[in-house]
Parts: C-alpha cells; sequence; structure tokens
C-alpha cells in the first residue's frame, strides 16, 4: 500500500510534466520577465500593452478561481479598498466604496454616469420623461412596478425596487440618487414618499426608509470585472435591505472578506504592511460571458459538463426564459438537455461562443479604442478606416460603460444607443457568402434579417404566456411555455424547441427585414388610479386570492370546478363569468376601481444562438412555398382568460401586420407576407390574376378544341375542295432559327415561371436552379428579339409585320369571317400567302399586340422584378413586387393562350394540319395560289412530296 | 430539298445549344466538395478459398510455409526483406547521432515498456512474423521460418506462442485452409497487443478495433475498413511506420492519401490545415474504449503486492491505465529529432525523452499533432548514467529471480553494454502518434476545445506568443 501510494505521489509528479521539459521551462522564464515593477509608470505601459492584447487577461482571469493565483491579472496595479469617506476599509472595517477604491485610478463618476446598466432610465426621469428602463417601465414578466408620487396605492418603492430586482441592477444610478437628483441618503424618511418608504408585506402599509441606515447601493464594480462574483451573496445582501454591504459581500469567497453572523469581516492576509491587496488576489479582468450571464441568461462556456436547463418561467435568466436563447460553445448533442433528437444535433448552441467571441466583442464598450467605429452615416464614404482613436490611457481612465447595444424590441434602455453594436453585417459580408448559390442575394439580404435563417430553431423552451389575472399558491402567474412537452418547470422535462415567428423589424436605418421572435402574450388586472389605469398591484391580487395560505373561499367556489378542493392549474384561469365576477368583486372590495383584464403581445427579439451554415436554413422551400415559414403561426395561448384579445405591444421596432385568431380554444398569431410590399414568389399569389389567367388560358383552349371539333366534323361531311397549291420559299433560314429559339425560350420560360409561381406542384425542381434558368432564358429571349428585330428592319421585312392602312377593317372581318364559316366549308384562304406578304390581317394585328405590347410588359415588369434587387428604389416606385408580380403572371398566362391560339391556326394554313408548322421547319410552304396565270411557277406541286 | 433536311437539324442543335450552354454555366451550385475519398480506396481482389487447395498434414509450421511457397514462390522472400519478420531496417543515420548507425529497429532497440528483446526472445518474439526465433543464431535467411499465418490466417483458428511458433494445440491444417487477406483481427494480434497486453503501447489501438462500432473509428467502424486499406501493401511490404522504431518518414500512411488537404467547406477551418494535422481535430480523444497505459514503474516490481492487471504485476511493476484519453499536443513533422539507442549516455535528473518528435513553430513541414506520452520509471546504471536492458523473461531473468541485479547483469551479457553493478530507476517518455479511432466531422474538435480560455492548447509551450485565434497563426506575417 505504501508502494502504491508512492507510485501516486510520483506520477502526479510525471502528469505535471506532461508538457515538453524543454519548452516548458522557457515559459517559465518568460513569464517571469513579464513580472511587475512595483513603479507605476512601468505598469501603466503594460497595461496598455495588455489592454491590447486583451486575451491574456482574459484566459488568466479565467483560470482565477476561488484559490487566488500568481498573476491572475498580472497588470492590474495592487490597490486599497476604500471606504465612502476615503478610509483603508482595513482599519474602519466598513464597507467597501467601489466609487473610492476604483476611483483612485479610473474615473467613476464618469463611469457611472456613462452606464446604462446602472441608470436604467432614472435620467430620462430626472428629464421629466417616461422611464426607457427597468427603473420605471413595467415589465408585465416581472410584474411589480415602480410606485410613482400620487399613486394612491404604493407597489414598489424605491427602496422596494431595488430589492426586488438586485438581480438585474449592477447598482448606481437608482441606488445612490433620487428621482429629482438629490443624493438618496438626504431625503427625509417618509412612509407618504416612495423614495423614502417601502411596503410592509406583512401590513400592506407603506412605513418609511432611513437610506442612511441602509446606506446607498454603488455600482458594482466586482460583479463584472472579477472572474468569480458572489452574486448571489449580493443579491442576498440587497434582498435583506442593507445595501451598503452588496458589493462587499460580492467579494465573499475570493478570501478577501469573509461573512460571519456579525457581518464581514476583511481578511488582513489578502492586504501587504502598506493596506494594499496583494497582487495574487488582484483578479480584474475584461467582463467575460460568465459575468454577463449573471444577468441576462444562461451562459455555459464549459464543455465537459453537460449543460442543463433552469425551469424555462425562471425570470431570473432573463434572455433565456423570455426567448430559449442559451450561449454556450458546447455541442447540443453533449448537453445535458432531455431534448428530442439530440444526437443528431451536432452543432453547438451558438457558433460564436464556440468560435471564441465574447459578449463585450460586439457589445464594447462605446469608446474602446480598439472598436470604436465612427458613425458610418457621418464618416466621409471614401474613408475606410479612420485612425484617430482616444489614446489607452484615455480609455482606461474614463471608460465609457455605455456598451453597444442591438435593436431589441422590448429593451429599450439608452434608445439613442441602438444599432451601436456590431452585428452580423459589420463583420460578415453576406453577399460574398451566399454569392454561390442563393440567387438574388441582395435581396435576400435587404428583406431577410440574417438571424431569420440562422437562428433557424430555438432548443430551450421559452416563456408562451404569462397569465396575471390568477395568482398561484405562492404568488405567481399562471405561466405556459413553448418548446417543451410538460410545463418547463422541471429540468428534466423533454424539450423540443421552437420555430420563432418572423415578424418585420424596422432597423434604425429605416430597412425593413423579417426577423425572429419570441411573442409572449401577458394578460393582467387594471384598473383606474386617479385617472390612469395601471395593473393591479401583486400584493392586491394576492389578497384578492389568497387567505391563510389557500384560495379564498369565494375564490374557491368559483374556480374549484371539479370539487376537489384544490384548484388545480387547468381550472386556474378565468374562463366562466362566475370566475370572471368572483375576482372582480373581490378586487372591487379592495377599493379598486374599474377592474379590467388586459392583454399585451409583447416579441422578444432573438439574435443569439445564431448557428453555422450547415445548420441555417437552405431549403428555398422553406419560405418559398405555399406553406411558408415566413407565414407559420406562433400558438399565443392555449386558454386565455375572459376571451379577453390581446393586443401587440406598442413602441416596438416589430410590425405585428398578421392577425391574431382563436383556433380550438387557443389563441394564435399567424404573420402576413403581402403587408409591407412582401411578394414572396412561391407562396405569393393574387388569386384574381391566376383565375383570370387560367380562365382565358382555359378559354382559348375550349375555343380550340371546338373549332378543330367543327373542322374535323365538316370534313368529314364535305370532301376536301382541291385548290391550286404552289409550293413557296417563305421562311428565310435564319426567320426560322429566330422563330424556333423563340419558341423554345418562351415554352421554357413558361414552364420555369409556372414552377417558381407554384413549388409546390414540381417539388422535383430545385427552385434556385429553375430560378436561375427564368432569368438566364430571359437574357436569352431579349438578345434574340433585339437580333431578328435588327434582322427586321435592316431587311425591310418589318413590313410584313405592319398591317395596311386601307381596308385594314374589311380585310379583317373577312379573314375572320373565313375562320368562323368559310373554313367550314373548305373555302380557300381568302388572303394569299406569299413572301412578300406571309400574314393575314389578324396575324398582323396579333402579332403587333404580342411583340410591342405582351412581349415588352413581359420584358419591363420581369426586369423589374430581377431589378429589386438592383435598384429597388425603381422598383418600388413602379409597384414593387405586389403589383409587378401579379401583373407579370397574368401576361404569362396570356402567352400561354397565345401559344395555344397559334399553334391551332398553324394547322388551318396548309391543306394538311402540319403543314405551315413543317414550313416552319424547311422554309418551304405549299400555299394557294388565287391567280391561276402566275408565271414564275417554277415547283411543280408533286415534286414537294 | 434534300439540303434543307441537315440545316434544321443543324438549327435545332443550335438552338439547343444556345439555351443549354448558358443554363447550365449559371446554374447555383454548392460549393462542390473537393474531396472524394472513396476514389483513394484500394479495391482488393476476391480471394479464393485454399480450403481444397491446402494438404496436409503438417508435422512443424515450416512445412505450411514450404506448401504455401510452391505456389506463392516470391512471398517468403518479400517478407525476409520486410521490417515484420527482420525487426531492423537498413543502416542509417539516427537523429541525435553522428555518421552511420548500424541497422535499428526492434531487434536492437529499448523502449519503456518491456524495455528491450535481447535475451528475452521467448516472450517477445510470440509477435514475430516467424517461427523459432530462440537466440541471436536465429536464421533469418530461411524461407521456411516465415509466418505466414499470423497474417493470412483466420485468428479463431491460429495463435502463436513462445518463440514465435504456434501455440499448443493449433490445427496447421484448419489454420492454413483457413488463409485469406489480412483482417484487423491479424494485425491486431500483435499491434492491439504491443507492450504485453491490450492497449498497453498505442492508445489509438486496441482490439475494441476488431468489431468497432461506429463512433469509434469513421473508417474501421462506420466503413468496415481493413488495415490494408490504408496501410497498402505492395510485394508484402506494408506501408506506415511509428517512430517508436522507425526514424524516418518514408512510406507513411496519410489522411490524404485519399483525402483532399482542404476538404472542409469552412475556409477558417482549411486554414488550419497547414499548421494542424487531420488527427488534432479527428481524434479528440485515444482509448475511448479499453484502457491504454500511461505509466509503467518498474522501480516497484518484484514485491509481493496486491495484483491487479490495471494497477500492479510483480513481474512489471506499477502502472496507471487511462481511458478516453486527451493526447499530448507537439509540433511534428513525421520524423523524430532523436532516438536514443543502448549506450547512449543520460541526464538521470531529468526525464530521458527516447524519442522526441521532431518539428517547431519555425518548421513549415510540422503540424500540431495528437500523441500518446508513455512515461515510465525504468532501470539505468547510475555509474555509467546510461539505460540498461534487463533480462526479463529470459532464462533466469527477473520475471523468475525477482532480482535487479542480476537481470541487469544478465541483461548486459546479450546486449554488450557493459554494467557497473549499480542501478537505478529514472523517468523515461515515449511519445506514440495518434492515428486511429478518427472521428467524422460531428465528433472532431471545434474551436473553443483550443481556443480562448478554456483550449486545450498551451500555446506558449507550442511557441506561440499567444492564442493565435487572437495573436495571429505562424503564417500570418508571410
Amino acid at each position: 500500500m505504501k508502494n502504491k501510494m508512492h507510485l501516486n505521489a510520483r506520477t502526479k509528479n510525471l502528469s505535471e510534466n506532461y508538457a515538453p521539459g524543454g519548452v516548458r521551462a522557457a515559459g517559465d522564464g518568460g513569464k517571469s520577465n513579464f513580472r511587475i515593477d512595483s513603479k507605476w509608470i512601468t505598469a501603466g505601459i503594460l497595461l496598455l500593452v495588455v489592454a491590447l492584447a486583451g486575451v491574456g487577461i482574459r484566459l488568466a482571469a479565467a483560470r482565477g478561481a476561488q484559490v487566488p493565483q500568481a498573476q491572475v491579472s498580472p497588470l492590474h496595479p495592487a490597490f486599497a479598498f476604500l471606504d465612502p469617506s476615503g478610509a483603508n476599509v482595513l482599519t474602519s472595517n466598513t464597507p467597501i466604496s467601489t466609487m473610492k477604491t476604483c476611483g483612485q485610478c479610473h474615473d467613476t463618476n464618469f463611469i457611472a454616469s456613462h452606464s446604462f446598466h446602472s441608470d436604467l432610465g432614472l435620467s430620462d426621469i430626472q428629464a421629466g420623461k417616461a422611464s426607457t428602463g427597468l427603473f420605471g417601465q413595467w415589465d408585465p414578466l416581472t410584474y411589480r412596478y415602480l410606485s410613482q408620487p400620487g399613486d394612491t396605492r404604493l407597489d414598489l418603492s424605491t427602496a422596494g425596487w431595488i430589492m426586488y430586482n438586485a438581480s438585474r441592477f449592477a447598482g448606481g444610478g437608482p441606488g445612490i440618487t433620487s428621482r429629482s437628483g438629490q443624493p438618496l441618503t438626504s431625503l427625509v424618511a417618509s412612509a407618504n414618499n416612495p423614495e423614502t418608504s417601502v411596503l410592509d408585506t406583512a401590513t400592506g402599509q407603506a412605513v418609511a426608509w432611513g437610506w442612511n441606515q441602509s446606506g446607498t447601493l454603488e455600482m458594482d464594480c466586482f460583479l463584472c470585472h472579477f472572474p468569480v462574483p458572489d452574486n448571489q451573496a449580493r443579491i442576498m445582501t440587497i434582498q435583506s435591505g442593507q445595501f451598503a454591504w452588496a458589493n462587499t459581500a460580492t467579494l465573499q469567497g475570493t478570501g478577501i472578506v469573509t461573512k460571519s453572523t456579525d457581518g464581514w469581516t476583511w481578511n488582513a492576509d489578502a492586504f501587504d504592511a502598506n493596506g494594499l491587496l496583494l497582487q495574487a488576489y488582484v483578479t480584474v479582468q475584461d467582463p467575460t460571458n460568465d459575468n454577463c450571464a449573471q444577468c441576462h441568461g444562461l451562459v455555459h462556456m464549459d464543455t465537459k459538463n453537460p449543460l442543463t436547463l433552469p425551469a424555462c418561467t425562471d425570470t431570473s435568466y432573463q434572455q433565456t426564459a423570455s426567448t430559449g436563447q442559451v450561449i454556450s460553445p458546447q455541442k447540443i448533442s453533449e448537453s445535458g438537455v432531455n431534448l428530442t433528437d439530440k444526437e443528431s444535433l451536432t452543432r453547438s448552441w451558438d457558433i460564436h461562443a464556440e468560435r471564441g467571441l465574447q459578449c463585450v466583442d460586439c457589445h464594447f464598450s462605446l469608446n474602446n479604442p480598439i472598436y470604436y467605429q465612427e458613425n458610418a452615416a457621418l464618416r466621409p464614404a471614401s474613408l475606410l478606416f479612420d485612425p484617430r482613436r482616444i489614446d489607452l490611457g484615455e480609455y482606461l481612465k474614463f471608460p465609457d460603460h455605455n456598451l453597444a447595444r442591438g435593436q431589441s424590441a422590448q429593451y429599450n434602455i439608452a434608445p439613442e444607443l441602438k444599432g451601436t453594436m456590431r452585428r452580423c453585417e459589420s463583420c460578415h459580408d453576406a453577399n460574398k457568402i451566399h454569392a454561390s448559390w442563393l440567387p438574388y442575394v441582395e435581396r435576400h439580404m435587404s428583406v431577410v434579417a440574417c438571424e431569420t435563417c440562422h437562428v433557424p430553431q430555438l432548443y430551450a423552451p421559452a416563456i408562451r404566456s404569462y397569465d396575471w389575472t390568477v395568482v398561484t399558491l405562492d404568488g405567481q402567474a399562471a405561466a405556459t411555455c413553448r418548446g417543451t412537452e410538460g410545463t418547463g418547470a422541471q429540468a428534466t422535462d423533454l424539450v423540443n424547441g421552437y420555430q420563432p415567428v418572423l415578424m418585420p423589424r424596422t432597423n434604425i436605418d429605416g430597412g425593413t427585414a423579417l426577423a425572429p421572435y419570441n411573442l409572449i402574450t401577458t394578460w393582467y388586472w387594471a384598473y383606474d388610479d386617479n385617472g390612469q389605469t395601471l395593473p393591479v398591484r401583486l400584493a392586491d391580487l394576492e389578497t384578492a386570492f389568497l387567505a391563510n395560505g389557500n384560495y379564498a373561499p369565494e375564490i374557491l367556489a368559483a374556480f374549484d370546478q371539479n370539487s376537489d378542493g384544490v384548484v388545480d392549474s387547468s381550472e386556474l384561469v378565468i374562463d366562466s363569468d362566475a370566475k370572471l365576477n368572483a375576482v372582480t368583486g373581490r378586487l372591487s372590495a379592495l377599493g379598486l376601481n374599474n377592474p379590467h383584464i388586459l392583454g399585451l403581445v409583447q416579441p422578444y427579439s432573438i439574435n443569439h444562438d445564431v448557428a453555422g451554415k450547415g445548420w441555417a436554413i437552405r431549403d428555398c422551400q422553406t419560405c418559398h412555398a405555399t406553406n411558408s415559414r415566413l407565414t407559420q403561426p406562433i400558438k399565443l395561448a392555449s386558454s386565455f382568460p375572459a376571451d379577453v384579445m390581446p393586443t401587440f405591444a406598442a413602441d416596438t421596432n416589430v410590425s405585428a401586420d398578421g392577425q391574431i385568431y382563436v383556433k380550438g380554444g387557443a389563441l394564435y398569431y399567424q404573420p402576413a407576407t403581402a403587408a409591407e410590399g412582401r411578394y414572396v414568389f412561391g407562396h405569393s399569389r393574387v388569386a384574381w390574376v391566376d383565375w383570370l389567367g387560367g380562365l382565358f388560358f382555359l378559354g382559348v383552349l375550349a375555343a380550340v378544341a371546338g373549332h378543330s371539333g367543327l373542322r374535323m366534323v365538316s370534313s368529314l361531311r364535305r370532301p376536301t375542295l382541291e385548290t391550286k397549291q404552289k409550293k413557296v420559299y417563305l421562311y428565310q433560314a435564319y426567320e426560322r432559327f429566330w422563330h424556333w429559339l423563340q419558341t423554345a425560350v418562351i415554352l421554357l420560360l413558361l414552364i420555369t415561371g409556372l414552377i417558381i409561381h407554384r413549388p409546390d406542384l414540381f417539388t422535383v425542381f430545385s427552385f434556385q436552379g429553375v430560378v436561375s434558368m427564368h432569368n438566364v432564358l430571359w437574357v436569352i429571349l431579349g438578345i434574340n428579339a433585339a437580333l431578328s428585330l435588327f434582322y427586321h428592319l435592316a431587311s425591310g421585312q418589318i413590313k410584313q409585320f405592319i398591317p395596311r392602312p386601307y381596308g385594314f377593317f374589311d380585310d379583317a372581318i373577312v379573314q375572320t369571317r373565313y375562320y368562323l364559316r368559310g373554313i367550314f366549308k373548305h373555302e380557300p384562304h381568302p388572303f394569299e400567302k406569299t413572301p412578300e406578304k406571309k400574314m393575314n390581317p389578324l396575324q398582323q394585328v396579333t402579332y403587333i399586340a404580342i411583340l410591342n405590347v405582351l412581349l415588352p410588359l413581359q420584358g419591363l415588369t420581369g426586369i423589374l422584378m430581377w431589378g429589386m434587387q438592383k435598384w429597388p428604389a425603381l422598383a418600388g416606385k413602379l409597384g414593387g413586387l405586389p403589383f409587378l408580380a401579379p401583373f407579370h403572371t397574368l401576361i404569362a398566362w396570356l402567352f400561354a393562350a397565345f401559344i395555344v391560339g397559334h399553334v391551332y391556326l398553324t394547322t388551318t394554313g396548309g391543306p394538311r394540319p402540319l403543314d405551315s408548322i413543317k414550313a416552319m421547319v424547311t422554309g418551304w410552304e405549299e400555299v394557294e395560289t388565287h391567280e391561276v396565270a402566275q408565271k414564275d411557277k417554277t415547283v411543280p406541286e408533286k415534286e414537294n412530296k | 430539298m434534300k439540303k434543307t433536311k441537315p440545316l434544321w437539324i443543324v438549327g435545332a442543335l443550335g438552338i439547343f445549344m444556345i439555351i443549354l450552354v448558358p443554363v447550365v454555366f449559371f446554374l447555383p451550385r454548392v460549393a462542390a466538395g473537393k474531396d472524394d475519398p472513396q476514389a483513394g480506396v484500394p479495391v482488393h481482389p476476391v480471394h479464393t478459398s485454399h480450403a481444397d487447395i491446402v494438404q496436409g498434414p503438417f508435422a512443424t509450421p515450416q512445412e505450411v510455409t514450404a506448401a504455401c511457397l510452391k505456389c506463392h514462390p516470391d512471398a517468403a522472400s518479400q517478407v525476409m526483406n520486410t521490417a515484420h519478420f527482420q525487426w531492423v531496417g537498413q543502416a542509417e543515420t539516427v537523429p541525435g547521432h553522428d555518421g552511420l548507425v548500424e541497422a535499428i529497429g526492434k531487434r536492437n532497440l529499448i523502449n519503456n515498456f518491456c524495455i528491450g528483446i535481447q535475451g528475452n526472445w521467448n516472450k517477445c518474439t510470440t509477435c514475430h512474423a516467424g517461427y523459432g526465433w530462440s537466440d541471436a543464431s536465429f536464421d533469418f535467411n530461411n524461407p521456411n521460418n516465415v509466418d505466414c499465418l499470423i497474417c493470412h490466417a483466420d485468428m479463431a483458428l491460429y495463435a502463436k506462442g513462445d518463440n514465435g511458433n504456434p501455440a499448443d494445440g493449433v490445427d496447421l491444417v484448419a489454420a492454413a485452409q483457413s488463409v485469406r487477406a489480412p483482417t484487423r483481427e491479424n494485425c491486431g494480434y500483435c499491434h492491439f497487443n504491443g507492450g504485453g497486453g491490450n492497449g498497453v503501447k498505442h492508445g489509438d489501438l486496441d482490439s475494441s478495433l476488431i468489431y468497432p462500432v461506429a463512433n469509434l473509428d469513421v473508417h474501421m467502424g462506420e466503413l468496415n475498413f481493413q488495415c490494408t486499406d490504408c496501410h497498402r501493401t505492395t510485394d508484402h511490404q506494408i506501408a506506415g511506420r511509428s517512430i517508436s522504431v522507425s526514424v524516418d518518414s518514408a512510406n507513411q500512411v496519410s489522411c490524404t492519401d485519399c483525402h483532399s488537404s482542404t476538404p472542409h467547406q469552412d475556409e477558417r477551418i482549411n486554414a488550419h490545415t497547414q499548421s494542424v494535422a487531420c488527427q488534432t481535430c479527428h481524434i479528440p480523444a485515444m482509448a475511448l474504449k479499453d484502457p491504454t497505459k500511461m505509466v509503467w514503474d518498474w522501480s516497484t516490481a518484484g514485491q509481493n503486492l496486491p495484483e491487479d492487471h490495471y494497477t500492479y504485476l510483480k513481474i512489471k511493476g506499477s502502472f496507471i491505465y487511462e481511458k478516453n484519453v486527451q493526447p499530448t499536443y507537439l509540433w511534428y513533422n513525421e520524423t523524430i529529432s532523436y532516438r536514443y539507442l543502448l549506450g547512449d549516455k543520460i541526464d538521470p535528473s531529468k526525464p530521458v525523452v527516447m524519442n522526441p518528435p521532431a518539428g517547431s513553430l519555425d518548421d513549415p513541414t510540422a503540424k500540431i499533432f495528437p500523441f500518446k506520452l508513455h512515461v515510465a520509471k525504468q532501470p539505468y546504471d547510475t555509474v555509467n548514467n546510461y539505460l540498461l536492458q534487463p533480462l526479463t523473461a529470459g532464462q533466469g531473468g527477473f520475471w523468475t529471480s525477482f532480482d535487479w541485479n542480476s537481470a541487469l547483469q544478465l541483461g548486459s551479457q546479450f546486449t554488450g553494454i557493459p554494467y557497473s553493478g549499480q542501478y537505478g530507476f529514472t523517468e523515461t517518455w515515449m511519445y506514440w502518434p495518434t492515428t486511429h479511432m478518427v472521428q467524422p466531422a460531428e465528433n472532431s474538435l471545434q474551436c473553443n476545445d483550443c481556443h480562448g480560455s478554456n483550449g486545450r492548447m498551451d500555446w506558449l509551450a507550442l511557441g506561440y506568443p499567444g492564442d493565435p485565434m487572437v495573436w495571429g497563426g505562424r503564417f500570418q506575417r508571410r
């Protein structure tokens, strides 16, 4: 045994030496050269060097765990921990002040005043505007709201708001400053002021809140800049009302501070003789994905341990709960999620996480000189790169903590910064990537957001509906999730994921593109409070529903439909007048004026969980089909209270131009493509165009059938009259060539056009192949038509097509009469066909119409449709696709009808039905001679056979 | 009239071409995969059953070989020219040594597993493709000493014992009648069991590959490849070598024998292939099913400790086996920078790397390659400072005497390396390239497995200034 232990100890050494010895030694030597000189200047220079490297810090920081390691943050100098008065916390034994401590080098006032994570809408209120942020804006998911002065009922006071939102507030802003801009500590405690009171949940009464006792909540630098902050300890400290200690609590577990029953004690061993934090404890770093994850959603950067999902209604994972977005490089197949068909999902949850990107790579600090780029709209168009940036030293002193942000539908904080973020197109050239296979790349990119195809499916459940018109026994809404079987409350529930709904997003630049969203529908009680409509406080709702830990007797009587004494989840919905009246009565009894139910649909943007090319939507017919992904309905709720139809949230950049409908008791939303000028080939159709065109086509077909039937009958009755025939060389080689080329191209154009119009009927064809073929064909047709026009002009043959003005109508009538009567009597053709005059008047007028009206119109509409990608404005002015495309379809029907008539009429030309077609092949046709004494009759009849 | 007929055919053809050519030219195409690996897979001729051809009886295995040679007269001379029979190559230069060194191979090299064969032939030559190699006087020129059956017999009917002779009880006639092209089981008989047991030497070759499941190895599992599909064989010369015994890269087997060097759809991944070997990403781990020996400590051998195949054997010492092992990554240009030869001086204060792979960041032909690193403690002469080869399996060796001093003394008589009488144990390393248990794209490594804060690469040790994802690759500035 002794030997075994010896071996184990030995092996440990061996394993440590696995890396090649020589190289390792050199590496160690190299590292030691990096050791910090205590001189500030050196540190400063090195700081700049590493700020450039960036990742060095990140690498080091990620390794930093609870056990302090040397050089986790090699270039951040050691520093003293100061309290709000500027004294070292070791001597004062008070909570740390981040503003004072970090303010020793960084301008913390600048940072705090340039951070929407901290402000959360406070500055809007100070400017007399409605808040755009969490501080003041009501979020129906978290439900509770910030009470304003004048509200008769207090829900969340400022202190209550901080405690309630502890998990989503980084401190600063409303944590230290009042809505009028005063320090909170300067306010006089009063139960009547929502800024200096708090709701006592036991009594339901507001009681005064003393800010000097609780202290205020400074911005917590450690939360984002330490590798393993103890957010849970911080949240609990805030929720206990000890705001001043919250940032200190964040350091729990670092070894810098320890908590006992008496409170927190600074660990003197973590500091040197001068009171500076020992270098080993200095783990300051750029924020990692894990830092952001603490408030924003599920992030799982560890690839070794399988990822598991929280309950889908857990709104502390805000982004994951609201959309199902999960940031992880792990392959979905290797996760621990109970996911349908998981083994085949060998893609990562998010390709950018897989490829090593950090949240802050796209959501960067706006004055970070590495990422800063001048607004493209303001930059001279010829300037590709402006090298003038702020100095790294300046940046480190004044780092803008307003992070670049996207154009989220739901989060409106700092609207002036929307669209500052690096979006897909900031890094990727979509035109280049898709050029090899995707037709109309520019068009697709301008109307379809990248996310639509590259986030085809979410593999985590997301909230579907939140019904606050009822409360569960633990004071929660009746919530449902999409993308999971079961309630989604259990980590083991089977997850199917879901396909987001596609809705038009209006970008900052004014463009509109279809993008994926989750829709969350909320129903809630509102009441009239001094002329404004407010949601019923959760406290009032609970009073109305609950009594002594169970439902109040009146509620139980109305809701317990099967009288088993329990209100189960299927009963907990207001679906009868009895239930509605019971709740309305209870709410009114609380003094709430006009309690009524409102419903709200909120779109939540989906921009993460991006899939690479192998997993993106690539099949054209996903969208270009009758059952298009673009109009795929999304279920809003399986049951909903009191038949209240919800309305879409206003003030979002998403247009809800589809319709909400009820089917089988459930509520759905189906997007519409027709609105917003979208016409999707293969999906969009204008019914009357197809009906009209189809009827016309069938009419011609029927007329031809009738006419040919009569001809057959008549030819049985009357034997063919012998007419004089002669063989004439009617069609020059070129004429035949261009005619047949045109024939083939037009037929193929009709066929390919039909496939594009109805791809669901011709699924064997590759849609993009047919589209490309259609485009090539019209170019050939155009060239052929142009060359032929030149030929006809140059040769003078153009005269053939031009009707003689004199007697044209008479002639036309004669010809018409022939087709209607004469032909059945086997009368000779009224007009002789000669090389000089090949066409009868009807032909002339038909061809004039075809070649001068139909063909140009079809070409023009076609080119404009093609031009939607090149000159969208021009095509847009001329009606856009919703006009051009149906018009093009209508003309195609006319062309098809013309071809039927044209082919049929060729059978009337000669004695035998196929004579004229043969003539167009060989050039020679037997024509009737009306004047027997023709001198130049050179070819005897019989020879023609 | 007759003239016009061909004219319209020409016209019709012209029209057809005018439409067809541009349509085909502009058809959107999915980026065509440049990779057609199936084209590189050899087609094996259908083998003629020898059940009715081979007639016994055979008194000795040599008689079997003689019977084979009646129809395949060149076979023995071909085999006798191979390392499989000779266990040495040609005299050549060995990295780290001056001038031409006499031919080296298993016959005269030592490793850090069973150490060396000299004097221990009785057991070691169990895996020799010949019969009767029991001492230094073995006749390498006798064609009848070639063992045809070990590669060609159905392994259900054949096995080898001491000195390479057929094991007791083998029915030579039945074995000889079962011959056919070698299967994984033939090659695996020795190559899966090198070092004295299943999966001991190679981390990527063990008996789980005889009937491999699909996800164990894409070639042998999913596609049911035999060894000779990649290790192509001409005149019994089998392609492929390993730096455990070879010092050059001639006649090596490579992924690019069948695959394109840039077979990926993703440009970024293709850009990796000039610095990262295919194996690095496509073999994320070795010893997937059966564990492989990672550490072998001879110094504890000879004690009466509880025995267990995977942790301790009295004759061999202590081991550590591991399963699903992440390889060690080094630059590798398919050669080695040094090979330990008997008599080479060592520095006992440092691990002796017996076969360090050659290559570095600055070597454009080198790529980052996955290795199994086998660490051992093995005996050395503390006076002369060189490694010693003990007599173990041989007559009176350590496995019977459990006396290191005598085993080393006896061993030195066979190797000709003088033994001072003073011994100790020193740490030695051997690198084993990992090239089997290949995974398809779905299971191979992805960016974050190597790059970023949780990556498996030690970039500084590889010579990079930092993670090349952010610091730039080695060809960045050229």
